[in-house]
C-alpha cells in the first residue's frame, strides 16, 4: 500500500528524520519519519503578563495507517514537503482482499476498526459481491478479476457460455391462487388437465402468522427438455427477483439432482438492488460470455447480453407474483392481459350483436387492450377458420370474458395491493385472491348456465360439456412453444460464439507462435483470455440482422402518450435491428396494429397497397422468439374485415394484396361463373364511362340489380318472397328514389365505384360491396330481372329501419342473417365493424348518411381513383 | 463454548393481558423471545429456568406493564481460536461456508491446505485433494476460528482447517 502525507497536516513541513528503512517492518501507527512544522500558538508572555501568538517550531511523527514492510521510502532529512506526497509503499502481510461480515477472511481481522491514522477504511478495499448465495462474502477487484479469468478458462475448456435464467414468467409461473389446488383435486373440473402437472410447495411466510402459503408452479412447457438441452452448452445459474426459499424451492421442482443449476442460485435476498438486475452482480469483471435470459428487458437495462423472452403467462391475469419488486412497467400491465385477450378477441366476435356494449367497452378497455391484443388473432384465427362461428362459441368467448373480468379484476386488486402495500404483501394478495376466487366461483356457474341455454337455441346441443371445459380451458392454456425456439437460438448464439472464438484464436495464434514460443505459455492464455469474443456483440449482430431493413410504425398498440421509442416493444424491436417511425412515411414496411381497432395509420396504411403489411404484434413476436423475419401471411390483420363487405358492413381501407385476392374469390368464385354476364355490364356502366358514373339512371339500375342481393344476404328471404309484384315494387323504388334524388350524386359514385371495384384491386372498399352484388346477381340472373325490384322495396324498409338505428346496429341486424346464408360472411362479425367507416359504407344506410361523411367518402374515392391512375401509367 | 448463564430479560404486557394469567404470559413471551436469540456474541441455546419475575410496574403514558425477567439460559459463545464442528453449506471458488449452529464461518482459500483444490465436477463444487478429504456441501468440517465479529442478532466468523487434526471429519 502506498503511504501518502494526508491534506490535513500543516504544511510546510520540514523531515527531521527517518525512522525506519527500506526492508524493515513497521507496525500499524508506528513512525516513518519525524518532521517539524511552524504553527501560531499562544505562550504566556511574562513580559505583557498575558497569552500572546507566536509562531514556533512543532515536532511531530509521521505514522503509517498499516503494517508491513517497507519496500521504498520517498523522504529524506530535511527534505520539505508542501502537499500530498508519496512518502512510502508498504508491502503488507494481508491485503484483506477477501472479507466475510466484516472480517478479513485471509487474517480474521476486524475491518470496521478505524484508528486516528485510518485515511483508507479497510472494508472499501473489497467491495465486489461474486458469490451467489452470500452478501456477506466481499472480494477486491484484482481477487475478482482472478476469480473471472479463472471461471472463463473453465468455460471455454468445456465450451460453454454461461446463461443467467430468471424464474418467473420466464421459465415457469406461479401463484397462490388455492383454486388451482382445487382443481387439481378435482378431476371433474374443466381445467385439472391444465394444472395437473402444476407443482406445489409451501413457504412460511412471516406474514401470515405462521401458517404456510401453497406456491402452485406450473413449468413452462419443455422445460426439463429445454434445461437439459442448453446444460451442455450453457453453465446455468439462476438470477431472480423472488426470494431465496422460494428460489431453491424452484430450483428443486426443476432441477432436483442439483446437477444444472448446484448453487448458482442469486435471489432478491442477495441481489442488493430490489428493483433492478445486474449482470456485474454475478460477473462484476466482464461479461463477454454470459447470456441472460428473461421476460423483461428493463429490469437489465436492455443490456445487450439479454435474449428477451415472451413472457409465460398460464395462469391467466396472475402475472408474475413476485414482480411486486420490479419497477411498474407499461409492459406489465400489458401482458397479464394478452392471453386474457383471447377471451376479448372472441368476446368481440360474440358482441358484434351488441355494439353499443362492445364499444364502450372498447373504450374502457381503452389502449391497455390493444396493447394486450397480442394473443387475440390467434384465438379468434381458430373460430374464423372453422368456418361457423357457432352462437355456443361466441357465448363461450364471452363467458369466458366474463370470468376473466374476475381475473382481471383480481390482478387489478393485486396491482393496487402490492403497490400500496409492499411490506405486508402476501397476506393481502391471498385476501384479494380469495375473494377473487370467490367472485369467479359465482360468475362461472352463471356462464355456465349460459352456455347450456345458447347450446340450446344454437344447432349444437348436443356438445354442451366438450364447450364448457372449452370455456374453461380457455381460462388455462397449455400452448407454449417459446421454449423450442429459445432452444434454438440459444444454440444458435453458442454456436456463432465458439465459431468466432475458434476463428480469432487460430489467427492468434499463427500470428504469435513465432514470438512466443517458449515460456510464454501463461502470458499467452492470457491474451486468449483478453481476445475472447463478446457474446453481447456477437448477439446484436445476430438479432440486428433478423428485422434489418423493416422500418415498422406502430397503431393502436402502445398506450397514447407513451413514447413508443421507451416503450417495451419498441426497444425490444429495435434491438432486432427494426427501425421504427411514429408516422408512415415512404421506408414503412410495416404498421403493428391492433386487431380491434382501425386506427388512421391503418387506413393510410392500406391506401398504399400490399407494399406495408399490416401485422398484429404477434408477428413481432415470432421474430422476436424465432430471430428471424418469419412470413407476414399469418399475422395480417385487417384483412378479413373485406370479406366482411358482404353483410354490408365492411370497413374501409383494410386490405392489401394479398387479401384482396381472397375477397375476389370469396365472393365471386361460387357466383362468377353464372353471372359472368351481369358482372360485365356493371363494369361496363360503371367502369368503362367513368364520366358518366354520376348519371341518376345507372344508379338507380345499378340498385335494382343489387338491391334483391343486399337484400337476400341480409335477412335470407325465402322463395315467396321474391315472387311478389315487380310493378308495385318498381314504384315504390321509382318513389324512393325520387325522394332519395338530392343524395343521388353521392349514391351513384358509391355504385359507380364499386363496379369500378372488380376491377381495379385497390379500391378495396368498393369492391367488397361489389362482390357481394355480383353473387345476389348470380342467383338474379336465374330468376330474372323482376326479382330486382322486389329487393327494392324491402331495400327501402331497410334504409328506414337504418334511419332509425346508429350505424353500427345496422350492422347488428345484418349479423344474424349472415350466420344461414354465407359461411364467408361470417367472417364478418369483425369488431372493427362497429366503427363509423364499417356504417358508411353500409349500403343500406348510406344514404341516410351525413353530407359529411358522404363528401369524405367521395372525396376519398377520387383520391384513390386517381392514385391508381396514377399507379396503372 | 457453553455455559449456564443468568440473563435479564424486560417485558412489556398489554393491558388486556392482566389478569391472572399475567405470569403465564411473561412466561410464554420470554420463551419465544429469547430462546434460539442471537445477542451478537452469544447464541442462547435453551432456558433452564426463571429465577425471578420482577412486580410489575405501568409505563406511564401507554398502559403496558413492565416485568424484568431473570432467567438462567444455556449459551453458546464462540470465541477466537476455539475449535469447532460445522457443516459445509455451500462452496465456493474462494472458500466454502460452514455453519456452526447459528453462527456462519467462511473458510478461505488462505486458510485451506495447498493440497485441497478447487474443482467444479459435473455442477458440485468443492475442494479435495484427490484422495481422501473432500469439502462439499453437506459434509462435516473442524476447523478453527480465526476471527469472530457480531452485529445486532448475527455473528459471523472466519475458519481456518490449516492445521493438523482440522478439516473435512471422515465418517
Amino acid at each position: 500500500m502506498r503511504i501518502y502525507t494526508p491534506p490535513g497536516l500543516a504544511y510546510p513541513i520540514t523531515v527531521t528524520k527517518v525512522t525506519c528503512r527500506e526492508g524493515e517492518d513497521v507496525k500499524e501507527n508506528g513512525a516513518l519519519f519525524n518532521y517539524q512544522y511552524r504553527a501560531k500558538r499562544e505562550v504566556w508572555d511574562d513580559d505583557v503578563r498575558e497569552n500572546v501568538e507566536k509562531e514556533l517550531d512543532h515536532r511531530a511523527d509521521f505514522e503509517s495507517e498499516v503494517e508491513g514492510k517497507v519496500t521504498s521510502l520517498n523522504v529524506q532529512v530535511g527534505q520539505v514537503m508542501n502537499g500530498r506526497v508519496l512518502v512510502a509503499e508498504i508491502e503488507e502481510p494481508c491485503k484483506h482482499e477477501v472479507q466475510f461480515g466484516g472480517m478479513c477472511a485471509d487474517c480474521g481481522r476486524d475491518m470496521n476498526t478505524v484508528s486516528y491514522s485510518t485515511t483508507v477504511k479497510n472494508t472499501e478495499r473489497a467491495t465486489i459481491n461474486t458469490v451467489h448465495g452470500h452478501t456477506a462474502l466481499l472480494v477486491s477487484q484484482a481477487e475478482a478479476s482472478r476469480a473471472d479469468e479463472e471461471a472463463k478458462r473453465r468455460l471455454l475448456d468445456s465450451r460453454k457460455l454461461s446463461l443467467v435464467v430468471d424464474l418467473d414468467q420466464t421459465v415457469i409461473q406461479a401463484t397462490v391462487d388455492p383454486t388451482v389446488g382445487e382443481w387439481q383435486e378435482d378431476e371433474t373440473n374443466p381445467n385439472h388437465d391444465a394444472v395437473k402437472h402444476v407443482r406445489k410447495f409451501q413457504l412460511v411466510d412471516e406474514g401470515l402468522a405462521g401458517r404456510g402459503t401453497w406456491y402452485y408452479i406450473k413449468l413452462r412447457p419443455g422445460l426439463k427438455e429445454f434445461l437439459q438441452i442448453i446444460a451442455q452448452f450453457y453453465e446455468l445459474h439462476i438470477y431472480t427477483m423472488a426470494t431465496r426459499a422460494y428460489a431453491k424451492e424452484i430450483a428443486n421442482i426443476v432441477d432436483p439432482d442439483h446437477k444444472l443449476f448446484a448453487d448458482r442460485i442469486l435471489s432478491r435476498d442477495e441481489n442488493g438492488s430490489m428493483n433492478s438486475k445486474n449482470l456485474k452482480r454475478l460477473f462484476p469483471v466482464d461479461t463477454k460470455m454470459v447470456v441472460i435470459i428473461d421476460d423483461r428487458g428493463d429490469v437489465w437495462s436492455w443490456s445487450p447480453n439479454l435474449v428477451k423472452v415472451y413472457a409465460y403467462d398460464f395462469f391467466v391475469g396472475i402475472g408474475d407474483i413476485n414482480s411486486a419488486f420490479l419497477p411498474k412497467q407499461q409492459a406489465l400491465e400489458a401482458r397479464p392481459k394478452q392471453s386474457a385477450k383471447k377471451e376479448k378477441g372472441g368476446k368481440d366476435v360474440k358482441t358484434s350483436d351488441t355494439p353499443e356494449a362492445s364499444s364502450s367497452e372498447a373504450k374502457s378497455d381503452g389502449e391497455s387492450s390493444s396493447a394486450a391484443s397480442k394473443k387475440s388473432t390467434p384465438a379468434s384465427t381458430p373460430l374464423t377458420t372453422n368456418g361457423d362461428v357457432s352462437a355456443v362459441d361466441r357465448m363461450v368467448s364471452m363467458a369466458g370474458k366474463q370470468d376473466e373480468g374476475s381475473l382481471d379484476e383480481k390482478a387489478e386488486e393485486q396491482d393496487k395491493t402490492i403497490a400500496a402495500q409492499l411490506a405486508d404483501r402476501p397476506l393481502l394478495q391471498k385476501q384479494k385472491i380469495l375473494d377473487a376466487a370467490d367472485e369467479e366461483a359465482k360468475a362461472s356457474p352463471a356462464a355456465e348456465a349460459a352456455v347450456e341455454l345458447l347450446s340450446e337455441n344454437g344447432d349444437k346441443r348436443d356438445t354442451p360439456p366438450p364447450e364448457g371445459s372449452k370455456y374453461r380451458h380457455n381460462l388455462l392454456h397449455d400452448d407454449d412453444t417459446e421454449l423450442e425456439h429459445l432452444t434454438q437460438s440459444l444454440r444458435n448464439i453458442h454456436q456463432a460464439y465458439f465459431d468466432s472464438y475458434d476463428r480469432d484464436n487460430t489467427t492468434l495464434k499463427s500470428s504469435r507462435v513465432a514470438e512466443l514460443r517458449p515460456g510464454h505459455s501463461k502470458k499467452r492464455s492470457i491474451d486468449e483470455l483478453e481476445h475472447i469474443p463478446d457474446a453481447a456483440i456477437i448477439m446484436s449482430d445476430m438479432k440486428n440482422r433478423v428485422l434489418a431493413g423493416v422500418h415498422i410504425v406502430f397503431s393502436g398498440v402502445v398506450p397514447l402518450g407513451v413514447d413508443i421509442h421507451n416503450h417495451d416493444l419498441g426497444i425490444w424491436a429495435k434491438s432486432f435491428g427494426a427501425n421504427i417511425s411514429e408516422n408512415i412515411g415512404k421506408r414503412t414496411t410495416h404498421v403493428i396494429a391492433s386487431a380491434e381497432r382501425r386506427t388512421a395509420k391503418v387506413r393510410q396504411a392500406a391506401k398504399r397497397g400490399g407494399r406495408i403489411a399490416i401485422v398484429n404484434q404477434n408477428w413481432l413476436y415470432a421474430c422476436f422468439s424465432q430471430w428471424k423475419r418469419v412470413d407476414e401471411d399469418v399475422y395480417r390483420i385487417h384483412t378479413d374485415a373485406t370479406t366482411n363487405g358482404k353483410s354490408g358492413k365492411d370497413l374501409p381501407d383494410g386490405v392489401e394484396g394479398k387479401p384482396y385476392s381472397e375477397v375476389v374469390l370469396s365472393s365471386s368464385e361460387e357466383e362468377a361463373a353464372q353471372t359472368e354476364d351481369e358482372t360485365d355490364d356493371s363494369l361496363t356502366t360503371g367502369s368503362k364511362t367513368p364520366n358518366g358514373r354520376l348519371e341518376i339512371d345507372t344508379d338507380v339500375d345499378e340498385l335494382e340489380q343489387y338491391a334483391p342481393d343486399d337484400q337476400r344476404k341480409d335477412s335470407s328471404p325465402t322463395e315467396e318472397e321474391r315472387d311478389e309484384d315487380w310493378g308495385s315494387i318498381m314504384n315504390e323504388v321509382d318513389e324512393f328514389m325520387g325522394s332519395e334524388a338530392d343524395d343521388s350524386d353521392t349514391e351513384s359514385v358509391r355504385t359507380a365505384t364499386a363496379s369500378d371495384g372488380t376491377k381495379t384491386p385497390p379500391s378495396q372498399r368498393k369492391r367488397k360491396r361489389d362482390a357481394v352484388v355480383d353473387g345476389g346477381e348470380a342467383s338474379d340472373a336465374t330468376d330474372g330481372d323482376g326479382e330486382g325490384d322486389e329487393g327494392e322495396s324491402r331495400l327501402q324498409k331497410r334504409k328506414k329501419e337504418a334511419l332509425a338505428r346508429t350505424t353500427s346496429l345496422t350492422n347488428v341486424a345484418n349479423v344474424p342473417s349472415t350466420n344461414g346464408s354465407t359461411p364467408a360472411a361470417e367472417v364478418s362479425v369483425d369488431p372493427g365493424g362497429e366503427s363509423k367507416e364499417g356504417g358508411r359504407d353500409d349500403a343500406d344506410g348510406e344514404q341516410e348518411e351525413e353530407e359529411d361523411d358522404l363528401e369524405a367518402a367521395l372525396a376519398a374515392e377520387m383520391e384513390r381513383q386517381s392514385e391508381e391512375d396514377g399507379d396503372a401509367a | 463454548m457453553f455455559f449456564v448463564k443468568v440473563l435479564e430479560h424486560r417485558i412489556h404486557l398489554h393491558p388486556s393481558f392482566f389478569g391472572a394469567q399475567a405470569s403465564a404470559y411473561i412466561l410464554d413471551q420470554l420463551y419465544r423471545d429469547r430462546e434460539g436469540s442471537n445477542t451478537g456474541t452469544m447464541m442462547i441455546v435453551a432456558i433452564i429456568d426463571v429465577d425471578d419475575i420482577s412486580e410489575p410496574k405501568i409505563v406511564p403514558g401507554s398502559g403496558y406493564a413492565e416485568y424484568d425477567v431473570s432467567f438462567r439460559a444455556i449459551v453458546w459463545r464462540p470465541f477466537r481460536g476455539e475449535v469447532v464442528d460445522g457443516m459445509v453449506s455451500s462452496v465456493v471458488n474462494n472458500g466454502f461456508f460452514v455453519d456452526v449452529g447459528g453462527l456462519s464461518v467462511f473458510v478461505s482459500k488462505a486458510m485451506i491446505p495447498q493440497q485441497l483444490k478447487y474443482t467444479v465436477e459435473g455442477a458440485t463444487p468443492s475442494f479435495t485433494d484427490g484422495v481422501d478429504q473432500t469439502v462439499e456441501r453437506g459434509s462435516q468440517v473442524r476447523l478453527r476460528i480465526k476471527g469472530i465479529r457480531g452485529e445486532m442478532g448475527q455473528m459471523f466468523a472466519i475458519g481456518s482447517i490449516r492445521e493438523d487434526y482440522l478439516g473435512p471429519l471422515l465418517q
